[in-house]
């Protein structure tokens, strides 16, 4: 499989009587993007603007980002099964717009919490999308639409949105080409370099809003899925989408993928990249059993992996799951490294682990992602909700965007912590 | 630090501030103006920016006797000296001494909220006791390295009262790396920025792994005691039993504040009014966000069977229920806290005299 990914710098975006690139800037016609976005029922309105670095703006109640991207050589190719029809990601060309992402927002969100972002003061410059431009966009549900089913027609717009732009970038001059090339089955067999594979944690059901799942893969569900394998640029080009309101996971970092793309810089050099196991996290003892057993043999038997890469999601739960398939998979004789995510700020590293197992001695600290921070309001605009949008604390505070101080966790803030480890955070003790 | 000078009180034992040896371990407070002994040294590395106003000493017998008692005695005599800085010994591998300084540090640091910083050799019971509660700095095992010491204090002192946000923490709170300043981690976590992704160390360290070279992994797996499970009840009808969970069972409005993840609290709740045979479900709420509590909150009793209990008491086959339900939330809170929590309700258990614990979970 092949892929090429034809980036191009954005360096400014403005309003357009029609959507364009020039010159490194995107021009963006908001009433035809609406105009696009409103043809799905679900939506009543869509609320569409232009976000920069440096503005006091908060952007509340966020379910994900979303880097612009289309398909150039395909048709109907864009997110199969979320937009595009049902067709397998991860080859062919693809352009993408650099420097600028779409902020999506669900204002009529029920859910415990959501994402924030702010493009003024700490926040900003903590995150990645501090620095770079934006369209935010926040749909309001169409009378007689379920809930859930309006969660859904939320990400498809952003999803939308973001091939629109990269649409405009049509005829614009490419920054760069990065080529995504492996061809698994015809792997290096008499290399003497170690083959490592990657363990793919896609899903944990454990925060299903109303019991019901998230459409993440390729237009479904996956709370049920048994382990599989998939090769990674499917993950890079579409068919793997954020879930569950960010928390350090949202579309825009399944697109730019840490460990895949590590992966592949040292494919060939010092490793042979074997493949993807993907799974995920299970609410009960036999399932995660059952996981485990057949992630780890997938990765040893079928992939044929002396190493393995495991990366999970979100909480507790999944830490649990994602430490029984790097048991079983050191059971097997395949070495692992394996990321976990200390939950809680008091007491030490090794206080924070969620299983007990030896073999399992070479451990990653991507991030704490639960780290409180207090964040003095450096905003007099709210967009994706209001003033009064609720954000979530784990103590019992009731607090809302508008407070002049807010404490919160920093998985809460779109673009600081990176599951998949792109991010230069490691956790120490002090 | 404006141009004004810092007032700091520096605290020492008998030895160090020079009353006498070990016969004279017995006496109490002793308040004197400005620095003695190691102090000269501790008003050199301050120079001009602070100055020592008040020396504070006690014997190591008179305050290890117990020392939570004098901390608080010694706060009272320090407060009034209104200090922006304090330090005690450092204490070196003396093992009294070590918890003097780090009682009178920990009460200091509670209540005026100041930088408390003091020094010890590793092995000073001091340290593991109260790491948390002062900063202190790893010293050589004698007062050879006392020289040496006191400039580590004073520069963390320095670097602590400067209030500079550190850019390297990804809260940017005003907290120093104690490896670079030497000083034992007060065993919480921090997020730090470094030049390394994930991604880059996870693969770099796997091919090391891979390759039988040594790996540095970024926690140091934990060595679990074993617990021996205790011998089995022998008679029930004699036994009062209480009940425990660890499923975040509260009142609505959860008035004691459990968190639902990472909690550090337990609570206690009188069952007749907390769970009575007609209680309301909406009278109840969950601090506990990692199960579906939706079942629980139709009837507590699923997470906390008094009904059951009540009904083995009335046929005699249990000898009481304890009136008192102890709660808490066990939602990815750390193994030490557990442990401290257990050994908490544990003494307070003893002392309510019940038999038997039945812990329900989720």
């Amino acid at each position: 499989m092949r892929l090429e990914i034809e980036s191009i710098d954005i360096h400014d975006l403005k309003p357009g009587s029609k959507t364009y690139a020039k010159d490194r800037i995107l021009y963006v016609n908001s009433k035809e993007l609406e105009e696009i976005l409103l043809k799905d029922s679900r939506l009543k309105s869509v609320d569409i603007h232009f976000v920069y670095p440096g503005e006091q703006v908060r952007i509340v109640n966020l379910l994900d980002v979303v880097q612009p991207r289309c398909k150039i050589d395909k048709v109907e190719a864009d997110f199969p099964g979320f937009i595009g029809k049902m067709q397998i990601a991860g080859s062919g060309r693809t352009r993408s717009l650099r420097g600028i992402t779409v902020l999506v927002s669900n204002p009529c969100t029920n859910r415990k919490y959501s994402a924030l972002l702010d493009m003024s003061g700490v926040v900003a410059e903590m995150s990645r999308y501090g620095k770079m431009k934006h369209i935010s966009m926040a749909p309001t549900m169409a009378d007689g639409t379920e809930e859930r089913d309006f969660e859904d027609a939320v990400k498809i717009a952003g999803l939308k949105t973001g091939v629109y732009l990269a649409r405009g970038g049509e005829g614009h001059p490419v920054d760069e080409v990065e080529v995504y090339e492996l061809d698994l089955p015809n792997l290096n067999e008499k290399s003497n370099l170690p083959r490592v594979a990657y363990y793919y944690q896609l899903y944990s059901p454990q925060h299903d809003h109303i019991g019901i799942s998230d459409p993440c893969f390729y237009g479904t569900d996956v709370r049920n899925l048994t382990p599989t394998i998939i090769h990674p640029n499917e993950i890079l080009d579409g068919g793997v989408v954020g879930a569950h309101t960010i928390r350090a996971l949202d579309t825009y970092t399944i697109q730019n993928h840490g460990i895949i793309k590590e992966l592949y810089k040292h494919h060939g050099k010092d490793l042979i990249f074997a493949g993807v196991v993907c799974g995920v996290a299970n609410m009960e003892p036999v399932a995660r059993s059952r996981q485990a057993m057949m992630a780890s043999n997938l990765v040893k038997n079928v992939l044929g992996a002396d190493g393995v890469v495991l990366t999970k999601i979100h909480g507790g739960l999944p830490h649990v799951d994602l430490a029984l398939v790097a048991e079983e998979c050191e059971k097997l004789g395949v070495k692992t490294a394996i990321f976990i995510q200390p939950l809680i700020s008091y007491g030490t590293l090794a206080d924070t682990l969620l299983f007990n197992a030896e073999a399992v001695n070479l451990i990653i600290t991507v991030g704490a992602t639960m780290e409180r921070i207090r964040i003095p309001l450096d905003a007099d605009r709210f967009l994706g909700g209001t003033a009064d949008s609720k954000i979530y604390c784990p103590d019992p505070i009731v607090q809302h965007a508008g407070d002049p101080v807010i404490d919160v966790e920093q998985f809460l803030i779109a673009g600081v912590h990176d599951h998949l480890g792109d991010a230069n955070i490691i956790v120490k003790e002090y | 630090m404006n141009g004004k000078k810092l007032k700091v009180v520096h605290y020492l034992n008998q030895f160090f501030g020079q009353i006498g040896g070990e016969e004279k371990a017995d006496i109490g407070f002793v308040v004197k103006t400005g620095p003695i002994g190691p102090g000269l040294a501790l008003q050199r590395a301050l120079g001009e920016k602070a100055e020592v106003v008040t020396t504070v000493i006690c014997g190591d017998n008179y305050f290890s006797k117990n020392p939570e008692q004098a901390g608080e005695e010694g706060l009272k005599l320090i407060e009034p000296y209104q200090p922006d800085l304090f330090f005690a010994g450092p204490a070196f591998a003396a093992g009294r001494y070590g918890v003097a300084c780090g009682a009178i540090c920990k009460a200091l640091g509670e209540k005026l909220g100041i930088p408390v910083v003091t020094g010890m050799y590793d092995e000073n019971p001091g340290v593991e006791m109260y790491r948390k509660f002062a900063f202190i700095c790893k010293t050589g095992n004698s007062a050879r390295d006392m020289a040496e010491s006191i400039s580590h204090m004073t520069r963390l002192a320095f670097k602590l009262i400067s209030g500079e946000k550190e850019a390297h923490l990804v809260s940017r709170e005003s907290l120093p790396r104690p490896v670079e300043y030497g000083y034992f981690s007060r065993i919480i976590l921090r997020n730090e920025y470094t030049d390394r992704t994930a991604a880059e160390r996870s693969v770099e360290k796997l091919l090391a792994k891979l390759r039988g070279e040594p790996f540095e992994s970024e926690v140091i797996l934990p060595k679990f005691e074993k617990v021996e499970p205790p011998a089995p009840v022998k008679d029930l009808r004699a036994c009062e039993i209480i009940l425990v969970s660890d499923g975040g069972l509260v009142p609505k409005g959860n008035p004691d504040g459990l968190s639902g993840r990472g909690n550090l609290r337990w609570t206690t709740y009188e069952i007749d009014t907390f769970l009575p045979a007609n209680f309301k479900s909406s009278e109840y709420e969950i601090a506990h966000t990692g199960y579906f509590p939706v079942q629980i909150l139709e009837d507590p009793n699923r997470l906390v069977p008094v009904d059951v209990l009540r009904d083995l008491v009335k046929e005699g086959k249990v000898g009481k229920l304890h009136p008192t339900f102890f709660s808490t939330s066990g939602n990815a809170t750390v193994s030490q806290r557990c442990a401290e929590m257990g050994d908490e309700m544990g003494a307070e258990m003893k002392k309510r005299g019940v038999s038997a614990v039945l812990l329900t979970s989720t």
